[in-house]
């Protein structure tokens, strides 16, 4: 295509590149040309959260940013979160524990958004929480345990026993 | 839902852009952090053959405060907006009303400069804007000049900036003294668009109200100064206010639209409510200091 | 049975590493290589002819393979009918792409098969449609009783289902002979499903193997494969259906949709495979909508207040392709109506109507009005006669003395415990210390209200094609084991609850176990995962079916061992004499016998070590549950901020705690959204008026309230003890936050007879009754 634009940037710590229309959302460049399909489209418009990622270290829904935005920067997905050996962060031990997820197509959201908010905010109390999540929307959990997990994973870090 | 294609250009300079901008005219769009706009072109109900990042355009960023003002670049983030400790100090309805923007992800993508020259009325810093008497730094091909907010928010989605022109900053004066601020928001989820809104400022003298500012989220096509209420409000004690009376005259001649979440009418109840609830607020600010 | 180690234990579940590193397989992840991709165009008029339908622009546009219209589609179809209603249920005209007219908006009218999903909508830009608007029938009260504007003119009325209330003297009686009667018309709105992934398919029709290959998000993968078998005339041992991991379903994805239908046919015409992945703004309007009833009731009670009878007159909007047949849940409310109640009598009428909106489909508990209408009718029922709510359901409400308990329509509860959670609610809740609150706060001018809704629900309704479940189990050479089953997940943990089960039957560890699902080549048939079936049916097919392997297991470790069966006991997938440790086989050296060594098993067994079950439970396995809220409404905004909310259930034996209030929970959620935030609203004109999620509102974590949730466990006729779960949440929550609305309201005067429940009906609702 005439109009297409190499772009590159850093995923998980490896330099990707491709050529791609300036159409083309960060969501797609990670699912389709980088083959990271843990990041996952449940409305395109911006208010779902099952799409975000790490943006120079900041939550964004990368539905709403084009991958040409993105050019020279660095990203983090849900696959750059989860430790190489196959073991779990902290984060995800968390909603293992308690349980929160069932079908996992907002999950890796809510990873990233809970990530997020623990590296700006190591101890954030109940109401912080939920506001903090407030931006990623379930099914199938009633967010019960997506917000222990959340509290949990904010104790394992202050040292608290859980 | 794939947006329509679009040619992409990343200039480097205020300058270029305003090259770019006026080749472009109606074909050209800019991009700021595009919260506001790319849904608009994933869902296809707007398209442009050219969108212009403003992402490396030098001199849009920083929160710098001089002479009584404090100065804002447009690409400045409503998180860096929320979080600026100049602000809190000098302006602090602009951070309180960031806090009431979206969600994170999207304060961490959408600018002040963006908000802005979107003109939502329904969005927090027009109204902000209107009710602190902000200036909007405008860059064109004829040279920068400043527009004060009250002539900015022509009407929904309409600003005063020509299609060749982009907002490079935007100028808020500082109030001093013992000043109060509040924003008041009924939503139906957290994060979502008020259905109606009021921010809030109030500076008192010698135990007088000095300067009042009230402007309304939601309430017509653009935002709306509640001049009257502010009339009856300055020079008066607190104590003798009578708030019924204030938000009634606020919500005098109001144009607000019904949609199927709310009636007009239920909205402008809930103006004036939310006018009782603000002031209140700001006032206990403004007094607590003195 | 043997004992219980790891049923009753909310141990951790196995699905959750690979999803929490985003390593989940989603029909949109999948790539088949030489894949295209589909966008659709569709009808933008509820109801309208079609003048001109051009697509001469739009195949020559860039990147475009193919676009069809009915004109190609419409001629490949054979047989259109789902296995849940059946082949002879009345079924609206059933064609792929709209042909002469439109009859909702978001009708499919082309299918555009491109390159990319981007270039395909593109194409689809490029379609030329004019149609020729006609008065649209959006109203059911309306549609029913037009005779001239017909949604389907085949079919002659709008009315698919009229099912009068059969003339009842007896029923008459008892009503007119009352101390009191009490009447409401409760509307119960429009909302849906929304799983956070839509729908998604990709077909491929590999030409060289003759083989329709489909991976489709979808509950049921049998039924889709049973479907497009009869759609496209092929064998049905012709085509393979994998449901790879899918992003819930709530019933939205049971049964295929006309546009997936057109991906499947035009990957067929093409040969090539063709992706669909549904964008969420066809999820919202053109997928399939649930709920939409208007209920009329009727109670008689004696002069202290107890419940006599019960009358319904239910109508139900099923849109104008309703999924499928009727998509009634007539006969169900009809026949579970008295609930929870000790009533003599009932009478129940039904009506579905025909509209120009979108479809209806089964969503969580579409027989919800069975509790939805009487527990609204009970509390306004307490308001008329002075009871409090509570006082008033307990003078009705079944106790186990009157187990088993008959219904009017003839149904039997074996075993339920309505007084019992209605008590336990009571209790956690503290219902007599919120009563004082809410005193409180009436005097500070403050609107609290407390709600109650008490459920008996069917779950695993087990007729037909949904009777049973079969399950494979295999040990291989190693002493591992494969449990294979008919099941299609969608989030509600079959492998880790199935593998609980096996783990304990087995005597095994559960890392040993692993569970196939989701590809009808290696699955038995099955009706996959709706109705709250799950537990009953693959629960109890995966005891049954590791029992027979147990058994063959120690058959040929006891011949062995030169010893009784009974004398052998099994832990740790190690099989050995009781009090001899030393005398033992683990599980890889008795599959080593029945595989390879095969010469030394007992004279006349077959070797090898895999065993096969299919199970039948009871047609309907009753469970029940209490829920109990409490809510505060702000006057000036509208704004309702949920307090508390309880559940006490009753699904017998959990297999895993932590899964069974998961399901609650979220079932909860999709309560108080339908009834506080969620609105699949039509305009005049058939527009819908919720096309994305920044007016279709699903709570977020914000608006959930903590859930509590107690638990009781009554018995279940099946060999695990356990029932249905994964409606009971979605079933009993809305009357709960419905009745604590309307208890907060009361002081006022005000009388709620309609959800939802947003800010601009409940002001609306104020000022009626004459409050500004």
């Amino acid at each position: 295509m005439a109009d297409e634009m190499q772009v590159e940037m850093t995923v998980n710590g490896e330099v990707r590149s491709a050529t791609v229309e300036p159409r083309r959302t960060l969501a797609d460049f990670l699912r389709e040309d980088c083959g990271l399909t843990g990041t996952h489209l449940g409305c395109e418009h911006g208010v779902c959260g099952a799409c975000t990622v790490l943006l120079e270290g900041q939550a964004v829904r990368s539905c709403l940013v084009f991958a040409v935005q993105a050019d020279g920067c660095g990203v983090r997905t849900i696959e750059g979160l989860s430790p190489s050996d196959g073991s779990l962060s902290g984060v995800q031990e968390a909603f293992r524990t308690e349980h929160a997820l069932q079908c996992g197509f907002c999950t890796p959201g809510f990873v990233v958004a809970v990530t997020a908010l623990l590296e700006a905010n190591p101890d954030p109390d109940d109401e912080e929480i939920r506001d903090a999540l407030s931006g990623n929307l379930c099914r199938c959990t009633g967010y019960q345990g997506i917000l222990a997990a959340a509290g949990r994973a904010a104790g394992s870090r202050r040292g608290v026993q859980a | 839902m794939k947006p329509a294609r679009f040619a992409y250009h990343s200039p480097r300079s205020v300058d270029e852009t305003i090259g770019l901008l006026s080749q472009f005219g109606d074909e050209g769009k800019v991009l700021a952090g595009g919260q506001s706009l790319i849904p608009l072109l994933a869902l296809r109900l707007a398209r442009f053959e050219n969108l212009v990042d403003l992402r490396r355009a030098a001199g849009l960023t920083g929160i710098t405060q001089d002479d009584g003002a404090v100065r804002i670049g447009a690409m400045t983030t409503h998180t860096a907006v929320h979080r600026s400790e100049i602000l809190a100090r000098a302006v602090p309805l602009l951070p309180r009303a960031a806090a009431f923007i979206g969600h994170l992800a999207i304060r961490n993508r959408g600018t002040i400069g963006g908000a802005l020259a979107h003109a939502d009325p329904a969005a927090e810093f027009p109204a902000v804007a209107l009710a602190l008497d902000a200036e909007l730094e405008v860059a064109g091909p004829a040279g920068t000049r400043r527009v004060p907010a009250h002539g900015f928010f022509i009407s929904t989605y309409v600003s005063a900036l020509e299609p060749d022109e982009v907002l490079v900053a935007v100028r808020f004066p500082a109030w001093t003294g013992d000043c109060g601020f509040a924003v008041k928001e009924y939503a139906r989820r957290r994060g979502d668009y008020a259905m109606a809104g009021v921010v809030c400022g109030v500076q008192l003298r010698d135990e007088r109200i000095e300067r009042s500012s009230i402007a309304f989220i939601g309430l017509g096509g653009t935002p709306v100064r509640a001049a009257a209420a502010e009339a009856l409000i300055t020079g008066t004690a607190p104590g003798e206010l009578d708030p019924a009376e204030v938000a009634r005259a606020a919500v005098e001649g109001l144009d607000a639209a019904g949609d199927m979440h709310v009636t007009a009418g239920q909205r402008t109840r809930m103006a004036r409510s939310l006018v009782r609830h603000a002031l209140d607020d700001a006032i206990a600010e403004a007094t607590g200091h003195g | 049975m043997t004992a219980a180690r790891l049923v009753g234990q909310s141990i951790a579940r196995r699905e959750d590493p690979r999803l929490l590193a985003g390593r989940g397989r989603y029909v949109a992840d999948i790539t088949v290589p030489g894949m295209l991709h589909a966008a659709f165009v569709r009808s933008d008029i509820a109801r309208g002819t079609i003048l001109r339908l051009d697509v001469t622009e739009a195949r020559s546009a860039p990147g475009v393979h193919a676009v069809y219209t009915a004109a190609e589609l419409n001629p490949m179809v054979h047989e259109t009918w789902w296995y849940m209603a059946g082949r002879d249920a009345t079924y609206p005209p059933r064609f792929c792409l709209a042909e002469a007219d439109v009859r909702f908006v978001g009708e499919p009218v082309a299918i555009v098969v491109a390159e990319s999903r981007a270039l395909a909508e593109d194409a689809a830009e490029l379609v030329e449609l004019d149609i020729e608007p006609l008065t649209a029938l959006v109203d059911p009260d309306v549609a029913r009783a037009d005779t001239v504007n017909l949604v389907h003119p085949e079919i002659g009325t709008n009315c698919p289902q009229v099912m009068p209330a059969p003339d009842d003297p007896e029923l008459d009686a008892i009503f007119a002979r009352a101390a009191h009667t009490v009447t409401a018309r409760f509307t119960q709105h429009r909302y849906a499903a929304v799983p956070m992934e839509t729908r998604g398919i990709i077909a491929h029709w590999d030409r060289y193997g003759e083989q329709l290959v489909i991976w489709a998000g979808t509950q049921s993968a049998h039924e889709v494969r049973g479907f497009y078998a009869r759609l496209l005339g092929l064998p049905e041992n012709n085509i393979r259906v994998f449901s790879p991991d899918v992003g819930g379903g709530f019933g939205l994805k049971v049964m295929t949709m006309r546009d997936e239908w057109a991906v499947v046919m035009s990957s067929v015409r093409l040969g090539v495979p063709v992706k669909w992945i549904e964008d969420r703004r066809e999820n919202l309007i053109a997928s399939a909508h649930g709920r939409d009833d208007l209920m009329g009731l009727e109670a008689a009670f004696d002069a202290d207040g107890v419940l006599l009878a019960l009358r319904a007159d239910h109508v139900e909007n099923v849109g104008a392709y309703p999924y499928a047949g009727t998509a009634s849940a007539g006969a169900l409310v009809g026949m579970c109506l008295s609930g929870p109640y000790r009533v003599g009598r009932t009478g129940y009428g039904n009506t579905a109507v025909y509209t120009n909106t979108l479809g209806r489909a089964p969503y969580r508990g579409p027989f919800l009005m069975e509790t939805v209408g009487p527990e609204q009718l009970m509390d306004v029922a307490a308001r008329q006669l002075g009871l409090d709510p509570l006082e008033l359901r307990r003078r009705s409400v079944i106790t186990d003395t009157d187990l088993p308990y008959t219904l009017p329509s003839g149904l039997v509860y074996d075993s339920v415990t309505p007084a019992e959670t209605l008590e336990q609610a009571a209790k956690v809740i503290d219902y007599e210390g919120f009563r004082r609150e809410q005193s409180a706060a009436r005097d500070a001018g403050r609107l609290t209200g407390i709600g109650i809704s008490l459920c008996v629900e069917p779950s695993a309704i087990s007729f037909g094609a949904l009777g049973t479940e079969a399950a494979v189990l295999r040990m291989e050479p190693s002493g591992k084991v494969n449990l294979v089953l008919g099941s299609s997940d969608t989030g509600m943990s079959v492998a880790t609850t199935t593998a609980q089960v096996v783990a304990d039957q087995l005597g095994c560890a559960i890392e040993d176990i692993t569970v196939t699902q989701g590809d009808t080549t290696l699955t038995p048939y099955g009706g996959g995962t709706q109705g709250s079936r799950s537990a009953v049916l693959y629960g109890n097919v995966a005891v049954l079916v590791a029992g027979k392997l147990r058994a063959k297991l120690l058959a040929i470790a006891a011949h062995a061992l030169e010893v009784s069966p009974d004398d052998l006991e099994i832990s740790s997938g190690s099989v050995s004499v009781k009090g001899d440790a030393l005398a033992a086989l683990p599980f890889s050296s008795i599959a080593e016998l029945a595989l390879v060594g095969h010469d030394l098993l007992p004279p006349g067994m077959e070797p090898g070590l895999e065993v096969s079950h299919r199970f039948k439970p009871l047609p309907i396995t009753f469970c029940n549950a209490c829920h109990m809220c409490t809510v505060e409404v702000d006057r000036e905004s509208g704004l309702v901020k949920i307090l508390r909310y309880v559940v006490s259930e009753d699904c017998g034996v959990m297999i895993n705690p932590k899964i069974v209030e998961g399901q609650i929970f979220g079932g909860v959620l999709q309560g108080i959204g339908g009834v506080l935030y969620e609105h699949a609203a039509y305009d005049d004109a058939g527009n819908p008026l919720a096309s994305t999620f920044v007016d279709y509102l699903v709570p977020t974590a914000a608006e959930a309230p903590v859930i509590e949730c107690a638990h009781i466990a009554s018995g279940a006729a099946n060999p695990l003890g356990v029932k249905g779960v994964g409606e009971g949440g979605a079933v009993a929550s809305p009357a709960a936050v419905f009745n604590a609305v309307a208890d907060a309201l009361a002081p006022l005067g005000v009388e709620l007879r309609s959800t939802p429940l947003g800010p601009g009906q409940i002001l609306a609702a104020i000022e009626a009754a004459g409050w500004s």
